[in-house]
């Protein structure tokens, strides 16, 4: 089983130019996540993002410390990042190379695999998410839902044994996002995911509620829901 | 390291003699004429002229043999006319006719036979050459997979960016702004950076274009 | 469930990072993705800036082109490292056959023609440029010391465009009359350079003077 710990960590991002106070983005905070799936719901700006980004060392802690799997992700950012697969809000910005192909054998080169070998299994994990199809169109021509199935197929090519989503259907068409939950439900991976939908957030089995850069309600995900649906009146 | 090239091509597609030629031959061709227009000269200014003189008619033979539109010729030469105008009078001046022709053919010689060579290789083929130029340099540090990798992110982020120009002049445009230097560049270049921001996160997220450490595998 | 912890050990930490092959290396070498990033961007930017239509300015209605000053805003937002690498990748990818100079030319046809003078230019402009902006940003007078740093580029463009010229024959009066048509459109559009810069290290405090992370 996967675990995430978190010691008071916080980030903070100092002034400017050495003047004024230091801007607080999220308060230290400690948890430990081993649920396998667990929701991160707030409004805009509470810190969720954040919060998200400090799991894979995207972001490091200014104060505090943060561990997935007993690697600290300051001194081993890149291990963590090997295991931690990260979905953002834009595909677009995650998406590097112009066709659904070549992004997963982007993926792929870390395998150090011959180009072949690479090529045929980029195609089989296409094939796997349903994405044969598209495998030589242009990313620029892919639906939105089907450039957020490209991404998390390049993402998840790697085989990370945690998957984290920053608010990934928040682009997405309603018919989109129920293809991207029924892809999320069915995988082995331990989710931790950010997003506005209050139905997906229920049935997660952990909630955390994001408010003013501190987490305001940890529990089971629907009691988690029912307190935010409450705060916001 | 292919790309959204296709967007920003000068390829014209065919079937002549030189489509079909390897890339490093033609490489070698274009070479073989920058040498001789350049090296000619220096034995005698008739020979000069004489051998550049051939190199220009045969240049303009193998536009023809390409199958290129005569019109392609005729832009590239006018883009840098004006310049050649004024080589002409001042070689003409200091040396007389002979060099002043010689010195201006050399340039358009040169000019057409690397127009030939980009309008007749698709750019995927260019930039594999490229790739294949980069890659020996491996041994003196050069990374050829980062080299790349930055390379194919240029490629797809042309159409980003062009997208982004096109947005903020309709959006001055409906402000009447269209005139302010300001008001049209600042908005794209902030979404560039933003872009370019959002991308590199992703990059690293994916364990992408961080150098890479020994005994990772 | 625990794929990731198994045999990756402390291998990932920075220290075990071996010295570098060669000085170019070791400049590359701390290039990180969002390095690389900022730098492939950049090099997009210059490309499009040659495909969109000049902006009419002034009375005289002088369609200008963004092409210098992207070349300058890469030294003022990227500094001389990330800077110098976006132009010389713009450079070197339109010398392959991209067409990415003004007027869509493409090749080692720019190199062959009177300008080339210019294309060669970017880069050091652009080195320069970053030097004295890495140096500017730290002033109390910001706005004075960027500006100069851009026009520091500029005279260096503008001198290897009359080298350009001389080189392929033409007279050196006339290489800088040709040369200084070009200079108050450059100048105008360094004012924006920098004021479009000022803006960048207000937005993104952390472009130029890169996080510790």
């Amino acid at each position: 089983m996967n675990s995430i710990v978190l010691e008071s960590a916080g980030v903070e991002i100092p002034p400017v130019d050495g003047t004024g106070t230091a801007k607080t983005i999220l308060r230290p905070l400690s948890v430990t996540l081993n649920e396998q799936r667990i929701a991160v719901i707030g409004a805009n700006g509470s810190g969720k993002s954040t919060m998200l980004r400090l799991l894979n060392g995207l972001v490091l802690p200014s104060a505090g410390t943060v561990r997935v799997n007993g690697l600290d992700t300051r001194t081993h950012g890149a291990a963590v990042r090997r295991s931690v697969g990260f979905v953002f809000t834009d595909p677009l910005s995650q998406l590097v190379m112009p066709t659904p192909l070549e992004d997963v054998e982007l993926s792929l080169r870390r395998l150090k695999l011959s180009k072949r070998e690479r090529r045929d299994r980029a195609e089989s994990i296409l094939a796997a998410y349903g994405l044969s199809h598209l495998a030589e169109s242009s990313v620029y021509e892919l639906s939105g839902g089907e450039r957020q199935l490209t991404a998390l197929a390049a993402v998840l090519a790697v085989d990370p044994s945690i998957l984290v989503l920053d608010e990934p259907s928040t682009l997405l068409d309603l018919r989109n996002t129920k293809l991207l939950h029924e892809r999320l439900a069915g995988l082995p991976q331990q989710v931790v995911m950010s997003t506005h939908d209050l139905d997906l957030a229920a049935a997660c089995e952990r909630g955390l509620v994001i408010d003013d850069a501190r987490i305001a309600f940890d529990g089971p995900a629907s009691a988690a829901v029912d307190w935010y649906r409450e705060s916001v009146g | 390291m292919r790309g959204h090239a296709h967007l920003v091509a000068s390829y014209i597609a065919g079937n002549s003699p030189f489509h079909r030629m390897a890339l490093w031959r033609k490489a070698v061709l274009l070479l073989a004429v920058a040498v001789l227009c350049l090296a000619s000269p220096a034995i005698s200014v008739t020979l000069g002229v004489i051998i550049t003189t051939a190199v220009l008619i045969a240049a303009i033979a193998a536009h023809g043999v390409a199958g290129l539109p005569w019109g392609r010729l005729w832009r590239a030469v006018r883009i840098m006319v004006v310049f050649l105008v004024l080589i002409a009078a001042y070689q003409w001046w200091q040396h007389g006719p002979a060099t002043a022709w010689q010195v201006v053919a050399a340039i358009v010689a040169t000019v057409l036979a690397s127009n030939i060579l980009t309008a007749t290789t698709p750019v995927d083929e260019l930039l594999d050459g490229l790739g294949a130029v980069v890659r020996p340099l491996e041994r003196f540090g050069a990374d050829p997979e980062r080299f790349s990798l930055t390379v194919a992110l240029m490629l797809r982020s042309i159409p980003f960016v062009i997208g982004a120009f096109s947005d903020v002049r309709d959006a001055a445009r409906a402000r009447g702004l269209e005139r302010n230097l300001m008001a049209r560049s600042l908005p794209v270049v902030i979404a560039t950076v933003g872009y370019a921001r959002a991308t590199g996160e992703a990059l690293a997220a994916r364990g992408l274009g961080d150098p890479e450490l020994p005994g990772e595998q | 469930m625990n794929r990731s912890s198994q045999s990756q050990g402390h291998k990932g930490a920075p220290v075990t990072a071996p010295a570098p092959a060669a000085p170019v290396a070791a400049l590359r070498r701390r290039w990180g993705a969002m390095d690389i990033s900022l730098i492939a961007v950049f090099a997009a930017l210059l490309a499009a800036s040659i495909a969109v239509p000049g902006i009419n300015v002034g009375p005289l209605g002088v369609a200008i082109t963004l092409q210098t000053l992207v070349v300058v805003l890469c030294g003022l937002v990227l500094g001389v490292g990330r800077g110098t690498a976006a132009v010389a990748l713009y450079v070197l990818l339109g010398l392959v056959g991209l067409p990415i100079f003004s007027g869509f030319r493409a090749g080692p046809a720019v190199l062959a023609s009177p300008s080339a003078g210019y294309i060669v230019g970017f880069a050091f402009g652009a080195a320069l440029t970053g030097l004295v902006a890495i140096w500017a940003v730290r002033r109390r007078h910001k706005a004075a010391a960027l500006f100069a740093a851009a026009m520091a580029g500029t005279v260096v463009i503008h001198a290897f465009g009359i080298i350009g010229f001389v080189l392929k024959g033409m007279a050196l009066p006339a290489a800088v009359g040709a040369d200084l048509i070009y200079l108050p459109g450059d100048i105008i559009k360094n004012v924006v350079a920098v004021a479009i810069a000022l803006s960048l290290h207000r937005a993104f405090p952390d472009l130029l003077v890169r996080r510790r992370r």
